[in-house]
């Protein structure tokens, strides 16, 4: 028997199963104080061909402020596009669109089905104790319709032995102030775990306003004069709690039970744009969500099988209030929007090796989704009340089949059969084949290539919206094909470097894209046929400088032109063979860690290429985005005490203080900080130094 | 000492990759414009403010584009929806910014704004210190003083509250202005100007998108139908004629169920109708049915706004394409030959003769 020997210092590279420290230690002492160790272990016959990116626990750990969306900036090739501070961030693979994510939370899938994206803003990192990007091909041994990828999210044991505590307070610019409890009991069968979050914000960032100007009149209301406002983010106030239950119980014998509770309680307001003349006093805009998810699941495991089940639950309601003073000094609704979700799903999976060179793998997962949406309310014609909008019902089956082999310690290959419903319509089949080689055990120098088919329903708003829900819409389809090479080396004790390096190409047909209509609404049209390619890189660095000095480089870039490769739809549509709208070429991100003792500084740096506005990539004054770099540092020192470890941590974000948009019109904030005291009490522990 | 160097040299590397970046707002232009031509107004993406405007002079066949944002240094807003000329000044109606900019016609520089509006969608003046402001989700018309550009108060207008509030285009006859409630509504209003109250209301059909008088002060106004699943109903458009002394309809045309009738217009003459309906169609007032033929076949255009000089009678159609990118103006003369066509901005969908 062949066994490939990799020496790791901190992390294991990508695509390997990583050893992930117990979660009830002190989550800074495992960035930096986990001493060389070596580990000897078979490549996974489960992760044949996968390209697979995993957040590491001290990324996702990182600061109890960070969204899952600030996370996936810093840390992935990703494209994140936010709307501003707070609100909606969405995140796409490899120049795909955001509904082309699809977002799995502990098996169950968490994308909208009425708008198909998943909002990352809504979930807070400290709530994911395991998240990994499963790029393009990759996602179709997981789920159906990510075009780009899947995001996987999950919750683990915290392997906690008797009771254990922690709490972060954190304080921030523009009245923003962070909580964050976590609690935790367990013993050799039982593990329990309570965590909460709590953030709020006035969110009125300071900015000045290049979008408009201030005039100063003479008495005959003659402009004498203007200049550029400085002004707050209006209207940007948010309060997001969130509260997670789990329990687990492990009988010992190969059996595992699991449930999941997590509930959101989100009263956000919704800044205005850089354009707007409205008194601010006259306007309200503010949306709020109830959402509980809840996932319940079974583990039968034995030496050459398992078996898995799962069901859970998410209810969903959403409400949208625009309103206005109409001068009485009582806000009146001129929009109340309000929808409900309800859904619930159920999966099986089983998987039977034979041996070590053959793993056999089966799946079913429902979702039953239950969506009523009410946009407006308006007046009959015959004087009635009625409310715009639809109620909708729809049943999504999606089973797999695999094989994988692996005829050699150096070489696999593993193919994937899906079949997907949604309604009453079936996908054609989904394969995907993957394959990978050891090309040289000095380095890890390993080949990755994989291939698949793909196919994304129509959101049920896509189909039913009133107004301009399109029930003739089609399924976008596509193929996608990657290639790539990964390598790991290092010394004990002085460094450890990874790295891939891996090639894309995919083709979509039929993308969907809402459009608006001579009668004052939008709606959806299978529109587009799309061309995304590229490559994206990443290297993880980790170099022990000198005693107690370690320094930790991450970095990832990406290189996607996602070109529209549709027919014109007139002699003067100049959109064919340009990049898509607010799609970046080119992205970068670096995180460098610099530890010494109980200090640590954490350096992150982004970078986006220009992205367009316009589908010609025409780059006028008020149609496009330019490049912008964003820089965030901070400072960490611990304490060990007898009976406590402490933690103060300052952040620095926007470091340089840039005036950068994500969106038109939409400003993000400068500089700002933020300051974070934590506890974790030793119930009972001895001091460790 | 070896490994604090090493730190520092680190510290500066990751300075030089923060570099800074900042933005280019440009600088303010000088425009003369011509004593005549055609402004085009380019709604943008609704919530991206990136609403332009262009102006066309049709002597010389140039366009000038961005012409708000280059002659003023800041961005025209969010959804421009209309335009009117008054005197030497040009009032551009922001939707989505809630606001009305006013501009010399010349320089194209602003002079004056009136803010806080709802959603305004057109201004008509009465005077030159008295003017009406449509709105959409407001169940008020607003009444303005554009001298000091404020609002001086509102015109009630019934059955209708501030959530399915909608009025649109004015047409004024004497004393009286007519206006057409478009979303969710089905009616034209009377209103008296002296007074600024509803006199009168008339039941048209559903969604009345546009309104015009004609040269026999004749009102024309053009139904969209709703559209299919409405709460509110769902016919076939038509155009109506109505008699302003009445106020009834005179004449009634159908349409099929299912077309998309918009953006009606009259010639400077004030006989002929012309309307987009996926391609471009015209009528002699006087006509007793519908054209059979259109003016101008659409190709795979999205046409979304059209004009009529009312000088030379040539046609303007605008086509938004994807709506994602520099949309196409095309020029037709009244014979339906192509002149000319120029690009405007995202989306033009409205234009105003100076």
């Amino acid at each position: 028997m062949k066994r490939l020997r990799v020496l790791l210092l901190l992390l294991l590279p990508a695509g390997l199963a990583a050893r992930e420290p117990a979660p009830q230690e002190d989550w800074s002492r495992r960035i930096h104080a986990i001493p060389g160790v070596q580990v000897v272990g078979s490549r996974p016959i489960g992760e044949v061909g996968v390209q697979r990116t995993r957040l590491d626990s001290a990324v996702l750990k990182e600061n109890i402020a960070l969204s899952m969306a600030d996370v996936l900036t810093f840390h992935s090739s990703i494209f994140v596009k936010s709307y501003g501070r707070a609100t909606l961030s969405t995140a796409a693979f490899r120049g795909t669109s955001p509904s082309h994510t699809q977002v799995t939370w502990n098996g169950m899938k968490i994308n909208s089905p009425m708008l198909g994206m998943t909002d990352f803003s809504m979930i807070p990192s400290y709530f994911i104790d395991d998240a990994s990007l499963l790029h393009g091909t990759s996602s179709v041994g997981e789920t159906g319709g990510g075009l780009g990828g899947a995001v996987k999210l999950a919750t683990r044991p915290a392997e906690a032995r008797g009771f254990a505590l922690q709490y972060v307070q954190g304080f921030g610019s523009f009245g923003t102030f962070d909580e964050f409890l976590r609690m935790t009991w367990g013993d050799d069968h039982w593990q329990l775990s309570t965590r909460a979050v709590y953030s709020s914000s006035s969110n009125d960032y300071p900015y000045r306003n290049r979008d408009k100007k201030e005039n100063v009149y003479d008495d005959e209301m003659n402009i004498v004069g203007s200049y550029y406002p400085v002004e707050r983010n209006r209207s940007g106030a948010f309060k997001d709690l969130h509260l997670l239950q789990e329990v687990y119980y492990n009988t010992g014998r190969g059996d595992r039970f699991g449930l999941n509770a997590w509930y959101v309680d989100s009263d956000r307001e919704l800044p205005v744009l850089t354009t707007d003349y409205a008194d601010r006093t006259a306007f309200e805009n503010s949306q709020r969500e109830r959402t509980f998810r809840g996932v319940v699941s079974w583990d039968h495991l034995r030496r050459d099988w398992k078996v898995a089940a799962r069901a859970g639950y998410i209810h969903t309601r959403m409400a949208y209030d625009y309103e206005r003073d109409p001068g009485n000094g009582t806000m009146t609704p001129m929009t109340r929007s309000r929808s409900r979700v309800d859904t619930f799903y159920g999966q099986v999976d089983g998987q039977y090796s034979i041996g070590r060179r053959w793993l056999f793998t089966a799946s079913l997962a429902a979702h039953q989704h239950l969506v009523e949406s009410r946009d407006r309310n308006i007046i009959r014609q015959d004087g009635d009340q009625a409310v715009v909008g639809y109620d909708q019902r729809r049943v999504e089956l999606s089973g797999s089949l695999s094989a994988k082999w692996r005829p050699t310690d150096r070489f696999g290959v593993s193919a994937v059969l899906r079949e997907e419903l949604f309604g009453t319509e079936w996908t054609p089949p989904i394969p995907a084949l993957f394959v990978d080689g050891v090309l040289s055990e000095r380095g890890d120098l390993t080949v990755k290539a994989s291939l698949s088919r793909n196919f994304r329903f129509p959101t049920l708003n896509d189909l039913y919206f009133l107004p301009g829900g399109n029930p003739d819409l089609k399924k976008e389809r596509g193929w996608t094909y990657d290639a790539g090479l990964s390598f790991a080396a290092g010394r004990a004790g002085s460094y450890r470097l990874s790295g891939s390096a891996t090639w894309f190409d995919s083709h979509v047909d039929d993308w969907i894209v809402w459009l608006p209509t001579t009668k004052g609404f939008f709606s959806p049209r299978n529109l587009k046929r799309v061309h995304a390619y590229g490559v994206e890189l990443q290297a993880d660095l980790d170099v022990a400088l000198a005693q107690a000095w370690r320094l930790g480089l991450d970095g990832t870039y990406s290189w996607t032109p996602s070109i529209n490769c549709g027919e014109p739809m007139t002699e003067d549509d100049r959109s064919v063979g340009k990049q898509l709208p607010y799609v970046p070429e080119h992205s970068a991100a670096l995180t460098g860690r610099l530890a010494w003792r109980t200090w640590t500084l954490l350096y992150k740096w982004c970078w986006y290429s220009r992205r367009y506005t316009m589908s010609s990539n025409d780059t006028t004054l008020t149609g496009h985005l330019p490049a912008y770099f964003m820089n965030n540092l901070s400072l960490e020192k611990r304490f060990a005490f007898r009976w406590a470890d402490l933690s103060v941590k300052g952040a620095v974000n926007n470091l340089f203080d840039e005036e950068y948009l994500s969106v038109l019109s939409r400003p993000m904030p400068g500089i700002h900080f933020e300051l974070f005291v934590g506890i974790t009490p030793r119930w009972g522990k001895r001091h460790q130094p | 000492m070896k490994t604090a160097r090493r730190i520092l040299f680190a510290t500066l590397a990751a300075l030089l990759l923060g570099g800074c970046m900042k933005w280019d707002y440009g600088s303010t232009e000088t425009f003369e414009a011509p004593a005549r031509g055609l402004f085009v107004l380019n709604e943008g993406n609704f919530q991206y403010g990136n609403a332009t405007l262009s102006f066309y002079d049709p002597e010389t066949r140039r366009v000038e584009n961005e012409l708000f944002r280059r002659a003023n240094g800041f961005r025209l807003g969010d959804v421009a929806q209309s335009m009117t000329v008054r005197g030497d000044v040009g009032w551009i109606v922001v939707n989505n910014s809630h606001v009305i900019f006013a501009i010399d016609l010349a320089t194209f520089r602003e002079v004056g704004r009136i803010t806080n509006l709802t959603s305004p969608r057109y201004i008509h003046f009465l005077s030159d210190d008295k003017a009406y402001v449509t709105q959409l989700w407001d169940n008020r018309i607003f009444v303005v003083d554009p001298r000091r550009y404020r609002i001086m108060g509102y015109i009630e207008c019934p059955g209708m509250t501030m959530e399915s509030g909608s009025t649109e285009q004015m047409v004024q006859d004497g004393r009286y202005l007519y206006v057409n409630c478009w979303s969710y509504q089905n009616r034209i209003l009377k209103i008296d100007t002296e007074t600024d109250r509803v006199v009168d209301e008339l039941t048209v059909g559903i969604q009345p998108v546009s309104l015009v008088m004609d040269c026999n002060r004749k009102l024309w106004t053009l139904t969209d139908g709703g559209y299919e699943g409405s709460p509110y109903g769902y016919e076939a458009p038509s155009l109506c004629r109505i008699d302003p002394e009445t106020f009834a309809v005179e004449r009634r045309f159908e349409f099929r169920l299912g077309s998309s009738p918009s953006a009606m217009r009259l010639n400077g003459a004030g006989d002929r109708l012309y309307w987009i309906d996926d391609d471009i169609w015209c009528m002699e007032t006087a006509a007793d049915r519908l054209p059979g033929q259109p003016f101008v076949r659409g190709d795979g255009t999205l046409y979304y706004g059209l004009t009529v000089d009312p000088e030379r009678g040539d046609v303007y159609v605008a086509d938004a394409i994807d709506y994602q990118q520099q949309g196409v103006v095309r020029r037709y003369a009244s014979s339906g030959e192509l002149l000319d066509r120029f690009y405007a901005g995202v989306t033009p969908g409205a234009f105003c003769w100076k």
